[in-house]
């Protein structure tokens, strides 16, 4: 009887194992694949958002550009913090060639990052920066820069002359930090008065909802005294853009907001919202493993790399470079 | 060698040494490296030191499924504390204390009001999870590890220690409870209620105080696996550890506990924690997509749970 349940279990795994060798020529090239071959882990926040199939596809571009081979492998779960710590910490005992990362949290991936430098295993971060910590480049959307493009066509949409209110997201994240201060440094300059920049819409559509609707009624925009509204993120734009169509004030004042999503697009093109900053997440895939292979291969390269920003409105939604922001085709790169 | 066989561990073993040899295989010039050894040793440290403490419950007969909001509160915990100035020593007890109360609340509602287990610990899973989320204001709390960081780093290669601490602490704690299991008075109770709850009280074991005190010790072994996760983490996170109390259980059962109670062994539970890091760190190696890992974990926990009803009915 012992025997035959030390069979049962070697027989389980044997099962379990069957699976492998088919899913690994799929997956990617084993590590045995050509000698000297690069080998890039690259490590999002999460795999099932839209941003991040995009990010994919850009660092599969790369790979095929620059002939090495990529392995694309998320936390198991989305967004989970000790997850992406051992991934970080499993790669650096692989020795894999190096690796791209997109950290989701600033101080707790400064230790595992170390290590894998430690180990002679270049890091390039990505979308989001690590505080300290030895990287060979970052590369993402410069927000200031991204901020002061919305403030810039805020003051065009006012001709110079209105009252603005931001609605921040939350306190300590450092990227949409640096939207504010960039849009509130724009509007200054041009003229513009500031009436509200310390309101947080917090992390969810739902409090950045109340949060609008507080401001909105404290300074009394239905009396027509608010003549603009900056919103650092997807979020916080949504919120408002609720809180102004409960109000019956959408399309009534001038809204900027930040990144995408489909029912964005459509406020756009209804005209509820005047203008969205998008960000390039196929460029950052791509741009983070070309730097790293560039490292790898001896060449220097930028401690600080600009992914850009781009201004979407009504009259260039189905521009060809907006779309391709909007709708990114991935079917060449993903395979699907 | 019959004593061996014999042994609930001996199967899950088998089943680890297999599927490690396979990913060996698979990748050969990475996965049986030593530094991929001591990581993966370092990545089942809070499993394995949580499924401690559920070999108990699961043992007794029970079920607590509050595990991985136990250890996301105790992260919070501890980074509060540190953010006040206080000591590390103060911090780690604080959270283990929280976590350990926690646990002997569970005990108190299973053993007095008489409700499930498993309905009793959905519910603290839920309020530990807001409660963390609450003593954290919602995000994750930045504070110096002051040298917890320690327990779970990778140590210098000359080190004569070979693991870091927390490898050491988990493995002390495994072999301390199994010893209690098989030696003392309070492990023979909990065996006992967890075959058969009427004759164990009619034998006169004090059936509530032992439900009580296995409850708190799997609060405080969740506490102490949430040390550990500090220390990986460096930071509070409210939201860590969602769902860990699935792979904690599976570990368990991996490793011949049954869910019915009565059986179950600490070791055995090792054995199942080691295999999840395997299966985890050697897809990554072999570089499955992550569907295809979680398809695969799910069946081998099937596939272990099955191994048990077949030993059951035998």
């Amino acid at each position: 009887m012992e025997t035959r349940r030390t069979f049962c279990a070697a027989l389980t795994a044997l099962a379990a194992g069957a699976w492998l060798p088919g899913c690994r020529d799929k997956a990617a090239p084993g590590p045995g694949g050509g000698a000297g071959r690069l080998r890039i882990a690259v490590i999002p926040k999460g795999t099932t958002h839209e941003f991040w199939k995009s990010v994919h596809a850009g660092a599969v571009k790369a790979s095929r550009e620059l002939d090495v081979d990529i392995v694309w492998k998320g936390p198991l779960k989305e967004d989970d913090l000790k997850s992406q710590i051992d991934l970080v910490q499993s790669f650096t005992a692989q020795r894999v060639s190096g690796i791209v990362l997109a950290p989701l949290n600033d101080k707790a991936l400064v230790a595992s990052v170390n290590g894998a430098t430690r180990a002679q295993i270049p890091v390039v971060v990505f979308d989001s920066g690590l505080s300290g910590g030895e990287v060979v480049s970052f590369v993402a959307t410069d927000n200031r820069a991204a901020g002061r493009l919305a403030g810039g066509r805020m003051v065009k949409l006012l001709e110079g002359k209105g009252r603005i209110v931001v609605l921040r997201y939350q306190e300590g994240s450092a990227s949409t930090r640096e939207r504010e201060d960039g849009f509130l440094e724009a509007v200054k300059k041009g003229g513009l008065q500031v009436v509200s920049d310390n309101q947080y819409g917090g992390a969810t559509t739902q409090t950045a909802f109340a949060a609008s609707e507080s401001v909105l009624l404290a300074r009394g925009a239905d009396k027509g005294e608010i003549d603009g509204v900056f919103c650092p993120n997807e979020s916080t734009t949504f919120g408002m853009l609720l809180a102004l169509e409960k109000a019956k004030l959408a399309g009534k004042l001038r809204f900027i907001g930040f990144d995408a999503s489909d029912k964005l697009v459509a406020a756009v093109r209804s005209g509820d919202i005047d203008s969205l900053v998008l960000q390039d997440p196929f460029k950052m895939g791509h741009l983070a493993v070309k730097t790293l292979v560039d490292k790898l291969r001896g060449q220097a390269v930028e401690a600080r790399i600009d992914t850009g920003a781009s201004l979407a409105d009504k009259g260039n939604l189905d521009a060809p470079e907006i779309a391709a922001l909007l709708k990114p085709d991935l079917a060449p790169w993903l395979g699907k | 060698m019959k004593a061996w066989l014999a042994r609930p561990w001996f199967g899950p073993l088998v089943a680890l040494v297999v599927v490690y040899l396979l990913f060996v295989w698979l990748s050969p010039d990475t996965f049986a490296r030593s530094v991929n050894l001591s990581t993966m040793a370092r990545q089942t440290v809070v499993v394995a030191i949580a499924a401690v403490g559920m070999t108990y419950v699961i043992i007794h007969g029970g079920i607590d499924l509050s595990v991985g909001s136990a250890v996301a509160l105790t992260t919070v915990v501890i980074a509060r504390v540190l953010e006040r100035g206080s000591g590390p020593l103060v911090a780690v007890l604080a959270g283990v204390a929280v976590a350990s109360l926690a646990g002997a609340i569970n005990g108190l509602l299973v053993a007095r009001l008489r409700i499930t287990p498993f309905i009793v610990t959905l519910g603290t899973m839920g309020a530990l999870r807001g409660a963390a989320k609450g003593l954290a204001d919602e995000q994750k709390v930045d504070a110096d590890p002051s040298g917890l960081d320690q327990l779970m780093s990778a140590l210098s290669p000359s080190s004569p220690w070979l693991l870091p601490a927390g490898v050491w602490i988990a493995l002390a704690v495994a072999g301390l409870a199994a010893l209690a299991l098989g030696y003392t008075v309070f492990g023979r109770h909990v065996v006992a209620i967890g075959s058969n709850v009427r004759t164990a009280e009619l034998c006169g074991v004090p059936v509530a105080r032992v439900t009580i005190l296995v409850y708190a010790l799997a609060g405080a072994l969740a506490g102490l696996a949430g040390v550990m996760e500090f220390s990986t983490l460096t930071v509070g996170d409210p939201t860590d550890s969602i769902g860990l109390e699935l792979a904690v259980i599976a570990a368990v059962v991996i490793g011949g506990g049954s869910l019915a109670g009565g059986q179950g062994s600490i070791a055995g539970a090792m054995v199942g924690a080691v295999l999840m890091t395997v299966i985890r760190t050697g897809c990554t190696h072999v570089g499955v997509p992550n569907w295809v890992q979680e398809i695969l974990t799910g069946a081998i926990i099937v596939a272990a749970v099955g191994l048990e009803r077949l030993r059951r009915r035998r």
